[in-house]
């Protein structure tokens, strides 16, 4: 059976052969590469332990702050690559928070999952990093679009349309940008990757079938998620680089 | 046929210098009046400033201090997005939108298609270009041509004041010769009131009834054309006509 404490210190062998190669080949990451085992270790140790007892209480209040932390830890990072962070801050958690409380009621409301937290927090983990990827995304490429289309903006500007009409092309570059890696997976799902959810359950001992028809449904879950976060994180973004009067402010 | 005064406009910005963000005056305390249908040229090195007050005036910035009035009104007190119509911008390098040139033509109007299409026919052929232009694809066009149907896109919106930022610095002297025409033309024919930069001394008396010399963000003479460019009072007109002043200089 894999999960025993003995077949995880096993698998150390793995690492021990990643700290081989980088002293060998004075890679100069045998630091970098303990403390990761170490942090990931503790870090996944500790996320079972809450887990199980989120689990066990099985209280929709925790179930909901869970998941409230994990939009907060996805909003913070996806911020984090923009320059205005604390705007980007606000802006990726609104989004990732928008688009993964709708995905997932949506889901509780067609009564496709029921409000079982070994159902909910894990669909939500997965909402909320492909939500974040799609945040970060949007906060970068809209910061591009407006740096690097100014004169395109400005022309538009200048002939009395609005700054949401000016930066249309933009908008709708940045949410395509945003979606992506989400398209992407959708096209190759099952043919070149098995995606996380389905390999677990696979792993964990259920029928193929099983596992594909919950996949089918993360990555619908996925996309509409997704979708959300892009176009929230697109529009939002954008209405920072202007002014009320509809002026094009960027550094 | 609107009248335009700038009363002590000021324009700071923030500049980078090393780490450290600097305040500069880009315009410093600029009055300024352009009479109804008249053309007046500006000039000045670069980094004077010219742009600038051409931006300000069409509210794509907004002044530090001071004001600036259209036909008596701080265009502060007037909606931006109609001002913008009326006071038109045409750039120094035409932008064209993706697509043919009647989607250019059409950029940001509420109009039938059929009285577009009159429209468009009319405005094109006010800069000289006729309609089978419409079709064409505008990423296609040759800087001249794009300029002309950014001048077309510019009319279609019915301003009273054209603002032209060194519309022919990218032309070769045939299509310059060709602008500067239809600039005098759509003066008299629409009524233009028209703001027009240039590095381009004979360009400025070959147009312009009257010129303003900016140097680093100050006004430091106006007057008739003619008389200004040939007969500088200011001692900074003198050098910068006679090609004498390098832009940090004052």
């Amino acid at each position: 059976m894999i999960g025993g404490i003995k077949e995880v210190l096993l698998a150390l062998v793995l690492v021990a052969v990643s700290i081989g190669i980088s002293y060998f080949r004075k890679l100069d990451l045998e630091k970098d590469l303990l403390i990761g085992t170490l942090r990931s270790f503790v870090q996944l140790i500790a996320v079972g332990y809450a887990l199980e007892l989120v689990f066990d209480l099985n209280n929709l209040w925790l179930i909901l702050l869970v998941i409230l932390i994990m939009v907060l830890v996805g909003g913070q990072t996806a911020g984090s690559r923009t320059k205005g962070s604390l705007k980007g801050f606000t802006i990726s958690t609104f989004s990732i928070g928008v688009g993964t409380f709708f995905t997932l009621g949506a889901l509780l409301l067609l009564g496709v999952i029921t409000a079982d937290p070994k159902y909910v927090i894990p669909l939500a983990g997965m909402t909320i990093g492909n939500s974040t990827n799609a945040a970060a995304l949007a906060l970068e490429r809209m910061y591009s679009e407006m740096k690097n289309k100014k004169d395109q903006i400005e022309q538009a500007l200048s002939l009395g349309v609005t700054s949401t009409q000016a930066v249309e092309h933009s908008f709708k570059a940045t949410v395509r940008a945003a979606m992506i890696p989400t398209l992407n997976l959708m096209k190759i799902v099952g043919l070149v990757q098995l995606p996380g959810a389905m390999t677990g359950m696979i792993l964990a001992g259920a029928s193929p079938l099983q596992a594909v028809k919950l996949q089918i449904i993360v990555v619908y879950m996925l996309i509409c998620a997704v979708s959300i976060a892009a176009v929230i994180t697109s529009r939002l973004s954008q209405s920072t680089y202007f002014t009320k009067y509809h002026q094009l402010v960027i550094s | 046929m609107f009248k335009i005064e700038l009363k002590k406009v000021t324009r700071k910005r923030a500049v980078k210098e090393g780490n450290n963000l600097k305040e500069m005056e880009v315009l410093k305390g600029v009055d300024l009046s352009v009479q109804p249908e008249e053309i007046c040229t500006i000039l000045g090195p670069s980094g004077s400033g010219k742009s600038t007050l051409l931006r300000l005036i069409n509210r794509l910035e907004e002044v530090s201090s001071g004001s600036i009035h259209l036909d008596g009104i701080d265009i502060k007190e007037l909606e931006v997005l109609n001002l913008r119509k009326k006071v038109s911008l045409v750039f120094q390098v035409p932008v064209m939108f993706d697509g043919k040139v009647e989607e250019n033509l059409r950029f940001g109007l509420k109009v039938s298609d059929e009285k577009s299409d009159e429209e468009m026919e009319k405005c094109l052929n006010l800069v000289s270009l006729d309609s089978n232009f419409l079709k064409r694809d505008s990423q296609e066009l040759s800087i001249g041509e794009r300029q002309r149907v950014s001048l077309a896109r510019t009319l279609m919106h019915k301003p009273e004041v054209l603002l032209l930022d060194e519309p022919t610095s990218a032309l070769d002297p045939t299509a310059t010769l060709q602008i500067e025409k239809l600039i005098k033309d759509l003066n008299q024919e629409l009524k233009l009131t028209i703001l027009f930069i240039t590095h381009n001394l004979s360009q400025a008396q070959r147009l312009g009834h009257r010129c303003v010399i900016l140097i680093a963000g100050e006004k430091v003479e106006e007057g008739d054309s003619q008389v200004v460019l040939q007969n500088p009072n200011n001692p900074l007109s003198q050098k910068f006509i006679r090609g004498e002043l390098v832009k940090e200089e004052k």
